[in-house]
């Protein structure tokens, strides 16, 4: 049991650091791209971090985020996991998303991990989502839920839930589903399930 | 790439955020309080709400002989409203066929002057009506916009979910709605009954 537990440390340190580096490889990037079209247009102002990179899925890889398969050799899984469904067009998603990076902020130290999923249309990946998580300085890893069917996809989540947004779960080092919320998160609620499910080792 | 100014957008974000602030939207997660709402294949029970101008209607007044068409509809939502031209063209396609299409807003944030005033912007002829409420939103089980029911010529609900399978009008390949209309006016049996789709969810009264 120890020696599994060392072994999904290191894992999970591996890809952390992994994750550490293709991220500032990703910020780089975006530092030349930026710098190369400065001197064409002055798209934005000196002063602004780069955009985030939103990363399209489909179905599987709604799944696969959600970890939902027992089999999944993935170190996150040890994790408790937040996950917020959004869209730029959404006016409470909008709203309640400084309270989202505020509990990330607070939580991401304590061992959550914490993923926002998008459900604009595809054509706002490169614009609307990576420009608002950009105002609004959103580290957390951000997805853009690209289906066909998005009844399934919603199905996939929780049978009950309708579609509404936004929509907000939390699930445990097990991935199951301890809190769900629906409409505008009222921060002290979640907060509460977040130190619950914290605190279950 | 469009110019972008930061304090014109944190402007506007402040706006939103205080137009949001003063009605937020959360709808309880534990809704064990109320009955469970009506499922497909259900009866859906009459009802009497008012419309944008006061006037009350019963469903019983305003059904189509061949089904009727309940669609939760927003004024702010911007899915709701990316609908608009659809569901006029819905209404004015089975208007001559015996199918009534209802519009009803159970938006506790929008005032029955602001809904005429949308109708009458954005060109819907059919009826709204307001839940002011939301007492028919919970019977039905409606949780955001646009969200439609459908119910047959006997009141049976064999319809709930989305009008089509996108937003983005561009992307439509499947009429959900319009497929379980025309299996119910053929007398089958509609084949995708509860078809989920995004979108905002609708600001119940006394909510957080």
């Amino acid at each position: 049991m120890r020696l599994l537990k060392t072994l999904a440390l290191a894992i999970c340190l591996c890809l952390t650091t992994a994750h550490a580096t293709a991220a500032r490889q990703g910020k780089a990037r975006a530092r030349g791209s930026r710098r190369a079209s400065v001197s064409r247009a002055k798209t934005s102002p000196p002063t602004a971090t780069p955009a985030p990179t939103v990363t399209e899925i489909d179905l599987e890889g709604l799944k696969k985020l959600l970890q939902r398969d027992a089999d999944v050799a993935d170190a996150a899984k040890a994790r408790p996991l937040l996950v917020n469904f959004w869209a730029t067009w959404c006016d409470p998603c909008r709203a309640e998303f400084p309270d989202l990076v505020r509990v990330n902020k607070d939580y991401k130290d304590r061992g959550l991990a914490f993923v926002v999923v998008s459900g604009d249309d595809i054509s706002e990946i490169k614009t609307g989502v990576p420009k608002f998580l950009q105002q609004m300085k959103a580290p957390m890893p951000a997805y853009l839920l690209n289906v066909p069917d998005m009844g399934a996809a919603i199905n996939e989540v929780d049978a009950t839930w309708g579609g509404d947004m936004p929509a907000t779960f939390l699930y445990d080092r097990e991935r199951k589903m301890v809190f769900k919320h629906f409409g505008r998160i009222d921060p002290k609620e979640l907060r509460e399930a977040l130190d619950k499910v914290l605190a279950d080792k | 790439m469009k110019k972008f100014y930061p304090a014109a957008a944190a402007l506007v974000f402040a706006f939103a955020l205080a137009a949001f602030a003063a009605s937020p939207s959360a709808r309880a997660t534990d809704d064990s309080a109320s009955p469970a709402p009506v499922r497909l294949g259900a009866m859906v029970e009459d009802f009497k709400l008012a419309d944008v101008d006061g006037q009350e209607h019963t469903l019983a007044s305003l059904k189509g002989k061949h089904g009727t068409v309940l669609i939760f509809i927003a004024v702010q939502c911007p899915v709701s409203n990316a609908y608009n031209e659809r569901m006029e063209k819905l209404y004015e396609d089975y208007k001559a066929r015996g199918v009534a299409v209802v519009g009803i807003n159970a938006n506790s944030t929008e005032s029955p002057a602001d809904v005429k005033a949308h109708a009458k912007e954005k060109n819907l002829n059919f009826v709204i009506l307001k839940d002011k409420d939301n007492r028919i939103a919970d019977r039905l089980g409606a949780g955001h916009t646009p969200e439609a029911f459908f119910l047959d010529a006997s009141g049976k609900l064999v319809y709930h979910g989305a009008i089509d399978n996108s937003m983005n009008p561009v992307m439509v390949n499947t009429n959900h709605l319009r497929n379980a209309i025309e299996a119910t006016l053929e007398g089958k049996q509609v084949e995708r009954a509860d078809v989920k789709a995004f979108g905002c969810s609708i600001k119940r009264a006394g909510s957080m």
